[in-house]
């Protein structure tokens, strides 16, 4: 038993140590390949050979020997571009590039000031202190069953684990930081976007690139600096998944669990972040200037001043009046949906009658026609009703679309729940009415929570309906109400996304409050059917 | 439990009685709907964007015994909201819209001879009077007109060094010397053929090969070879690339933002192009220009242009006084001091003498406009089937940009239209 | 069985009426409205006409894109159901194991279901722009790509993001359900799984689907309603372009009723959809009624 996890041992070991080794190896092949663009001069209806072709091409050259002077490794090379033109005539755009490629291995970066370089230096730190920290806790306890380490040597292969796989998040962040830096940093100083940091990032890819030579010439030298990664970079990335294995079989023996429990995290945090998304992007947006929310050149992940007076603008402009309606609509039609639905509900629980599969059809089939395709019939219904045009309205459609619903929820709740108690109660003396509001009714208080919510957000965020029976603007409902920020001649997006903020948070704290039973109330609900 | 439910039904009631309106017996109450234009559109007429005052309250204290039921509908629910209230029999009084011919054919509308003053009538241009016109008989008054000319970002053509493009091959040659230059990062020329505008692109290309959505005769004609030809150039000119990625999805609002970026060289826009541009903060050197058209073939400018138009309601008990206050409604609509204000406030065009004045007054370009307004072909509205044509050339050119043959496509829109 | 509840033969339906005078009044009479409509001549701007038969029907089906407005439809209600279901099913499996922070995973993937669909769908419209959206906005940013990203270049990439908006916004339904069935789940059946030496597999065939079909199965009938009526994602996002090739039924008929005019196939065309979601509800009746009487 002993040598066998001796042996384990080893083998783990083993497997961390070549992880590392070759990770080294890697780092030192060739990664990174940088093309900068020291010069171009683009003339345009230019002819090859004619005056203002040779103008150019003496400016070039003057370029060229000052760049070979400086110690540049530099090609000049030459393209035309010729196009015969609808009149037949020939006009070409001749282009003269100075290009210098270079390529580069992870060490090289070692020892520069980005950020990407200091994200390297992590990574390196990371493996080596992985490595140690497995050798140590190795040396403390060779041969010892692992669920009796000493708990120093249990510390140190946990630590192991931890190093290799923070080595092992550090190489897309790397990825990332260099093309942040070399891409998109250059991107916005040579559009003139952006000004801050400039003068420190430049002269320090000049050390990089061109040992210093570059000098006054940077700007014109970056502005068409181009690089690829090599694929071998995400070999690093198995090799560190190889240290963590052998990390994880030392400490606990059992790497499936383990990376089981691993998996599930990320899962988990993968699934609320693209959740959460659209909602960090509502939030960031209602807080734009007009002119940020169309920004064409991505300046800025956060707003570069938050304005909050978009919120108050959209308080202007009705939003307040249409959230009080959207709150009459839903909440009228909750209270109705309730009224008929928990009498027609407990019948369908609790009495017997001819025609209760009938019934049951009857508001199965209630629900297959979507609003939108009875938008002329109830526009007619309220026009002779005399509803048109009003939250009252709206109330009495949502209530009927959400009766379906509403039974069927409530039914299952009835049915989960014995009906001893109530028999108990009308043996007392008790209406059927009393047995079912004193008796059935606190009983089945999670259900019938769980339906008044589902009817309420179905209510709430109804749109079509509204939107062809509503016309007038003091009457209309916070769904239909944020169209106006969408309108014929430009989409305000800021304040679309401040309306839509503050039409979806009283919801969200409605659910996060009601989580706990929304789930209970399925249960004991209509899941068992 | 009881009472509380009680109560519930009470607050019920009381919402309900509340969302009802009485209206007292001798008021003429007229049902007017009025498209929303802008994000201004809604305070001028019910908030406070009318010096403090709004359309209606203005309205109703200069005409007493009229009262407004004024909405603001976005042009996103405009059709349907009309369409359902017309099923229901429910139309409006006073509708401000796009088409008519569709209410004027179904009997729907009232001749504009019967409410408007002569005094208003002979105030508006008559070659937009014209566009309205069914049997010789006039169906709606224009509200308002914008027209369409090529823009162009004055400093990316000059540091390309290329001449401003007066036909499609030089528009051709422009926008390949830009895209050399820029090595595509700027889009040379913008086309919009999204549900909500295609029929313009169509026009725009048509009209500028001497072709067009009808014939001379006023037959409709969508698949004479000039239309083929043009909608091909259209698309020729976006699978070479020269335009914005998504034609398809991209509005026009989409196209305006990427030229007040700085990120497209040149497009058709309507004359509020500028305002459009300074409010969106950008600051582009701006010129504009004729629309390219073919060679030998001359373009011509497009005009959109808005109509208001007065529903039938044979239950009115007085018919000529509904009309009377039809008509107060106009002449207040047209009245100098509130106009002026309305149509300069989006940057449209007038729809009658009286405003020109002033409005040349307050900005010199409007009197540059006027003039291309006097040159520009509108769309045949007035035509019967011109909403199923106006969908159908837009779903030709979306079919045409999957794949599909745009003579097949229109040659089946032909067939359907009768010839 | 409760006799005693029932005080006379009509107690039942006093109970109902309320109930049934609801849905009479506001769902059901519209829909004979609705059908009373297909059989009649419209005109374009919406005025009524006289009885013609099955001639809207015809002009229905032999609209030019009805066969791809139908696949679409397949694909969309097949899609989105499917994957919301499958996805939402291993949430919720997920969710049922015990791990720090459960509780605010819950709250945080229960949000898509209280936001309304416009707003979902506005919000995804602005993200995935290619000129100004967010999603380029942060991969930029972050330095993931070093060129902005058409995300939209196709119609068929189109279709597929309208899909995943439907999907993401269909999971948490699916989720819950089914976490409200696997809580009904007795700890007892899984031990004694494990006794007979089951694996995740057998166990998650032998006893957890059996445990939560019921709950499956009616998120998947109430999904299929759902979807295949749902509206605001596709006409928020593409209002069906280019040429109808992202449309599905309910916004085709949309489109054709108040873009096109043809109001005539367009109510006709709602009454076949409704004819589809009537055959597939029953077949789902049927088999769950005799499934009860066994």
């Amino acid at each position: 038993m002993e040598r066998e996890i001796k042996k384990q041992n080893r083998l783990a070991a083993g497997l961390l140590l070549l992880g590392l080794v070759l990770a080294l190896v890697v780092m030192s092949l060739p990664m990174y390949s940088f093309q900068a663009v020291v010069y171009t001069k683009k003339s345009s209806n230019t002819t090859v050979g004619d005056e203002k072709y040779q103008e150019a091409l003496a400016q070039a050259q003057e370029v060229l020997e000052e760049y070979t002077s400086q110690g540049f490794q530099v090609e000049l090379s030459e393209d035309v571009l010729e196009r015969t033109n609808s009149k037949g005539e020939t006009t070409s755009l001749v282009t003269f590039t100075i290009s210098e490629t270079q390529t580069k291995n992870l060490f090289s970066f070692l020892g520069q000031p980005f950020a990407s370089a200091h994200v390297l230096r992590i990574m390196l730190a990371c493996m080596i202190l992985a490595a140690l920290c497995m050798l140590a806790g190795l040396a403390k306890t060779s041969g010892t069953l692992p669920k009796y380490l000493p708990k120093r040597a249990k510390m140190l292969r946990s630590a192991s684990g931890w190093f290799s796989l923070i080595a092992l998040l550090t190489v897309p962040v790397f990825a990332m930081m260099n093309t942040y830096t070399f891409s998109r940093r250059i991107y916005l100083y040579s559009n003139d976007l952006m000004q801050e940091g400039k003068d420190v990032l430049y002269p320090q890819i000049d050390r990089f690139l061109f040992g210093g030579s570059a000098g006054d010439n940077i700007d014109s030298v970056l502005g068409k600096l181009s690089f690829d990664c090599s694929w071998m970079l995400w070999l690093l990335m198995i090799l560190f998944f190889l240290m963590l294995l052998g990390a994880i079989q030392i400490r606990f023996g059992t790497v499936k669990s383990t990376l089981l429990r691993g998996l599930l995290y990320f899962f988990i945090i993968i699934v609320c972040i693209v959740t959460l998304y659209p909602y960090y992007v509502m939030l960031i947006t209602a807080l734009r200037s007009n002119a940020e929310t169309l920004d064409m050149y991505f300046l800025h992940i956060f707003p570069s001043e938050w304005k909050f007076q978009n919120l108050i603008d959209i308080i202007n402009r009705g939003v307040p009046r249409y959230l009080l309606n959207s709150l009459m609509v839903a909440g009228g039609a909750t209270i109705l949906a309730m009224l008929c639905g928990i009498p027609a509900a407990y019948a369908m629980a609790r009495m017997n009658f001819a025609g209760k599969k009938l019934f049951l059809g009857f508001i199965i089939m209630s629900q297959m026609f979507s609003p939108v395709v009875l938008l002329i019939g109830l526009s007619q219904l309220m026009t002779t009703m005399h509803l048109n045009d009003s939250v009252l309205g709206l109330m009495l459609i949502n209530a009927a679309f959400n009766q379906a619903f509403a039974i069927w929820l409530l039914r299952g709740t009835f049915v989960s729940i014995s009906p001893e108690m109530e028999q108990a109660a009308m043996i007392d003396g008790c209406s059927t009415m009393g047995s079912m509001t004193r008796v059935l009714l606190p009983m089945a208080a999670p259900g019938i929570v769980t339906a008044l919510i589902f009817v309420f957000i179905n209510a709430w965020n109804e749109y079509t309906i509204s939107t062809v029976l509503i016309s007038t603007s003091s009457n209309r409902p916070i769904t239909v109400g944020i169209t106006q920020f969408s309108s014929f001649n430009m989409i305000e997006w800021e304040y679309l996304f401040a309306a839509s903020l503050i039409a979806t948070i009283p919801v969200v704290i409605l659910f996060i409050c009601i989580e706990k039973h929304l789930t209970s109330g399925l249960t004991s609900g209509g899941v068992k059917g | 439990m009881k009472k509380l439910i009680a109560l519930l039904l009470a607050v019920v009631m009381v919402f309900a009685l509340g969302s009802m309106t009485f209206a007292a017996d001798d008021e003429i109450e007229l049902d007017v709907i009025i498209a929303q234009y802008g994000p201004n559109t809604n305070e001028w007429f019910l908030g406070s964007g009318m010096d403090g005052t709004n359309f209606v309250d203005k309205f109703e204290a200069e005409n007493p015994g009229i009262k407004l039921n004024l909405e603001v509908v976005s042009w996103n629910d405009l059709y349907t909201v009309v369409d359902t209230r017309i099923t229901n029999n429910n139309a409006p009084d006073i509708l401000n819209i796009d088409v008519f011919a569709n209410y004027a054919n179904d009997g729907l509308l009232m001749p504009v001879s019967d409410y408007c003053p002569e005094e208003l009538y002979a105030d508006f241009f008559p070659a937009f009077i014209e566009q309205s016109i069914i049997d010789d008989t006039v169906w709606a008054v224009p509200d308002l007109a914008s027209a369409r000319a090529m823009f162009y970002n004055v400093d990316i053509l000059e540091e390309v060094g290329v001449e401003v493009p007066t036909t499609w091959a030089e528009l051709e040659d422009v926008s390949q010397a830009i895209i050399d230059f820029y090595d595509g990062e700027i889009y040379p020329w913008g086309i919009d053929m999204t549900t909500d505008e295609g029929q313009a692109a169509f026009a725009y290309y048509t009209w500028g090969n001497g072709g067009g959505f009808v014939d001379v005769d006023g037959n409709w004609a969508v698949n004479s070879p000039e239309n083929v030809e043009g909608i091909n150039f259209a698309l020729s000119l976006i699978s070479n690339g020269y335009t914005n990625p998504n034609p398809a999805t991209e509005t026009r609002y989409d196209l305006q933002d990427m030229f007040a970026a700085g990120k497209m060289a040149m497009l058709i826009a309507p004359n509020q192009l500028p305002t459009y541009v300074a409010d969106k903060g950008g600051e582009i050197n701006m010129a504009t220009a004729g629309i390219p058209a073919n060679e030998g073939k001359t373009g011509s400018s497009v005009g959109v242009m808005d109509r208001i138009m007065a529903f039938k309601d044979d239950a009115a008990p007085d018919q000529a006084a509904r009309n009377e206050a039809i008509g107060k409604f106009l002449t207040f609509f047209y009245a100098p001091e509130n106009y002026v204000g309305w149509v300069s406030m989006e940057g449209f065009l007038p729809a009658v003498n009286s405003a020109v004045e002033a409005l040349v007054a307050s900005d010199p370009s409007f009197g540059a406009w006027l003039d291309v307004l006097a040159t520009c072909q509108f769309y045949p509205a007035a035509k019967a089937e011109w909403d199923q044509v106006k969908q159908g050339v837009i779903k030709a050119e979306q079919s045409a940009l999957t794949g599909a043959d745009i003579q097949a496509e229109l040659d089946a829109l032909q067939a359907e239209l009768g010839g | 069985m409760y006799t005693s509840f029932n005080r006379s033969k009509w107690t039942p339906y006093l109970w109902l009426l309320p109930s049934i005078a609801l849905i009479a009044i506001f769902v059901i009479y519209p829909i004979i409205l609705v059908f009373k409509l297909s059989f009649s001549e419209i005109s374009k701007s919406g005025v009524v006409g006289k009885f013609n038969g099955f001639q809207n029907y015809i002009d229905a089906v032999n609209l030019p894109a009805f066969k791809t407005v139908m696949l679409n439809t397949l694909i969309w209600v097949i899609a989105v159901v499917g994957l919301s279901t499958v996805i939402g099913f291993i949430i919720a499996m997920v969710l049922n194991q015990k791990f720090h922070g459960r509780k605010i995973a819950r709250s945080i993937l229960v949000l898509p279901w209280a936001t309304s669909l416009v707003i979902q769908a506005s919000v995804w419209n602005y993200i995935i722009k290619y000129e100004y959206g967010n999603l380029n906005d942060i991969l930029l940013n972050l330095g993931v790509i070093k060129q902005a990203v058409n995300w939209r270049s196709s119609f068929q990439i189109e279709f597929i993001w309208e899909c995943g908006v439907g999907i993401f916004v269909t999971i948490p339904f699916v989720t819950f359900c089914v976490l409200a069935g696997l809580q009904s789940v007795d700890d007892s059946l899984y031990e004694a799984a494990i006794m007979d030496g089951a694996g995740f597999w057998s166990k998650l065939k032998n006893v957890t689907l059996p445990m939560v079909r019921p709950s499956l199965t009616v998120s998947t009938v109430l999904n299929i309603i759902y979807v295949f009526n749902s509206f605001p994602i596709i006409y928020t996002m593409t209002k069906g372009a280019p040429a109808n090739k992202t449309d599905t039924m309910i916004t085709f008929l949309y489109m054709l009723s108040f873009y096109d005019r043809k109001k005539g196939p367009a109510t006709a065309l709602s009454v076949i959809g409704f004819l589809i979601l009537c055959i597939c509800a029953g077949i789902y009746m049927f088999g769950v009624m005799r499934k009860e009487e066994k």
